[in-house]
């Protein structure tokens, strides 16, 4: 099989490759050297397992998401689909702005149907072809808590003011309506409370 | 330009004197006294402030004497501001306001944090790096964007630092308890499983504390050892996270959780996977001392007047994040 290594991720090598005749990337979690071995295997195993779930799952609820091809947990890897697009966070801060809606209504019905997707940034969001597809499953989970949802939210929250910071205002309020078209208002404004909430138990977050 | 900067936040107390000429810096003198909770305790910040004024005085007169320079030479000052304990801050902030008010010189209020990162990088050479800040006070990534630092991830509760003196102090060790941890886990290969938290670039740290004191109460040195096993992984996890995301090519470690060697030997290896190139701030600096202070005093003066002294207050929760950096 042929095999090019297109990005060094955070976790995990990403080969391209092909799966009976598609387009496909392979996700390797190559054992790290630094972490102890028997954690490292834990975390490696349960994250492949997971990932393949999620994304399958997810796939179900109609979220656009990469199709699962192959999974070996041996090897804790996974052949999915290659979605050839390209990450939002890569994109001028205009379009940023306007694909934080949908990024939102996305996250939202994620939320609505339990998937904490745990690792909301920007370059987990991939344009191709006029849709947003959400990628990179690896540190979801199953949780229909708010508490769970409102740190997810908080994550891409802290993305958008960091990575994002000049177009911060007005794609966390597109985002924030997206999301709430769809979990619905009362529901956001709950979660939105508890974003300020963790936010507060950040360090030096609040004058004493 | 001669410069004097006064550190207070905590523990420390401490006086130094830099000499700045076109962008370099040369610390003639740090001079440092840090107070010692009994063991098992924390800092009591009254008690540490205590600290502070009975050495003020013995630690200033130390760091012009090591520079062999006389106050009259001095053309800023800049003391520590926040975000620190109250108590704490105010002794650094009296000193200063006392000597540039008597002997006219202009001063300059300077958040604690920036000061651990502008130190770092004097010292190191980065240039434009990714910044882990792991201390008693902070567990933060961040990266200089649009005239500011801004956060790529940090703690939702506890810091790295907070989350080894506590244990540490369970243990009976006193604070800070990070090198008495390093030793006893270096007695220790045995992994017991704690729980790992890492939300996207986000750490916490709380679980993990309360999981592994049981643990301690069977075998400290495996306690000691997959705690650290468990939260160094963690907090390199996200900066390969933030490393992968930024693509930014350089890391810099900076406070005082950087004196670990084991974390540095974790972090260094992540950074070789992403081709980034690994500082480390000289374990010397690594603490809080008063060069990070007059350093950044130092870079705010070319582009700033110094502050009235009505505006020379302490802030004990000022986050780095909204210190808006003009030089």
């Amino acid at each position: 099989m042929l095999m090019k290594l297109v990005q060094t991720g955070a976790e995990a090598d990403i080969y391209r490759t092909q799966w009976l005749g598609s387009d496909a990337i392979l996700k390797v979690r190559k054992p790290k050297e630094y972490r102890n071995h028997f954690l490292d295997s834990q975390i490696r195993r349960q994250r492949t397992i997971k990932e393949s779930q999620m994304l399958s799952h997810a796939k179900s609820i109609g979220i656009p998401a990469p199709l699962v091809y192959f999974v070996d947990v041996t090897k804790s890897s996974i052949i999915m689909q290659r979605i050839p697009g390209r990450p939002v966070h890569d994109l001028p801060g205009s379009r940023i702005i306007l694909l934080s809606k949908t990024m939102g209504r996305l996250a939202g019905i994620m939320h609505k149907n339990s998937i904490i997707h745990g690792d909301l940034t920007t370059s987990n969001f991939l344009l191709c072809d006029g849709s947003v597809f959400v990628v990179d499953f690896g540190l979801s989970q199953n949780s229909s808590r708010l508490e769970d949802h409102a740190v997810d939210l908080r994550l891409i929250k802290e993305i958008l003011n960091s990575a994002h910071a000049a177009v911060m205002k007005q794609a966390w309020k597109n985002f924030v309506s997206g999301y709430g078209s769809a979990v619905g208002s009362a529901t956001c404004s709950q979660i939105l409370e508890l974003v300020s909430e963790i936010e507060g138990r950040g360090r030096y977050a609040t004058v004493v | 330009m001669l410069g004097l900067g006064i550190e207070s936040t905590a523990h420390t107390f401490s006086c130094a004197i830099i000499k700045k000429k076109s962008g370099r810096g040369k610390i003639l003198s740090d001079v440092r006294k840090i107070y010692r909770p009994p063991d098992g305790e924390g800092i009591h910040p009254r008690e540490a402030s205590r600290h502070h004024v009975e050495n003020s005085a013995g630690v200033l007169s130390q760091c012009f004497k090591e520079a062999k320079v006389s106050i009259r030479d001095v053309e800023m000052i800049s003391y520590a501001a926040g975000p620190g304990l109250g108590p704490c801050l105010r002794v650094g902030a009296v000193v200063a306001r006392s000597l540039a008010s008597y002997y006219d010189i202009p001063i300059y209020p300077v958040n604690h944090a920036i000061g651990h990162i502008e130190l770092g990088k004097l010292l190191t050479g980065a240039s434009d790096p990714l910044v882990l800040l792991v201390s008693g006070g902070h567990t933060m990534l961040l990266a200089f964007l649009e005239r500011q630092w801004r956060v790529f991830g940090e703690t939702l509760d506890i810091t790295l630092g907070q989350m080894l003196d506590q244990f540490g102090r369970s243990l009976g060790f006193a604070s800070p308890c990070g090198r008495d941890i390093e030793l006893l886990a270096s007695d220790s290969s045995n992994y017991v499983s704690l729980p790992y938290s890492v939300k996207g670039n986000d750490v916490s740290f709380s679980g993990l504390l309360s999981a592994a004191k049981p643990v301690a109460e069977k075998n400290r040195a495996d306690a000691c050892y997959s705690l650290q096993e468990t939260a160094f992984a963690m907090i390199t996890e996200t900066v390969e996270r933030a490393l992968s995301f930024t693509r930014k090519k350089e890391l810099m470690i900076v406070g005082g959780v950087a004196a670990n060697r084991r974390l540095s030997a974790m972090l260094g290896n992540a950074c070789k996977r992403h081709r980034a190139r690994f500082y480390a701030v000289p374990i010397k600096y690594a603490g809080d001392c008063g060069s990070q202070i007059c350093w950044t005093g130092l870079l705010e003066s070319q582009v700033k007047k110094g502050a009235r002294l009505g505006d020379t207050m302490v802030m004990q929760s000022w986050r780095l994040d909204t210190v808006r950096i003009d030089y």
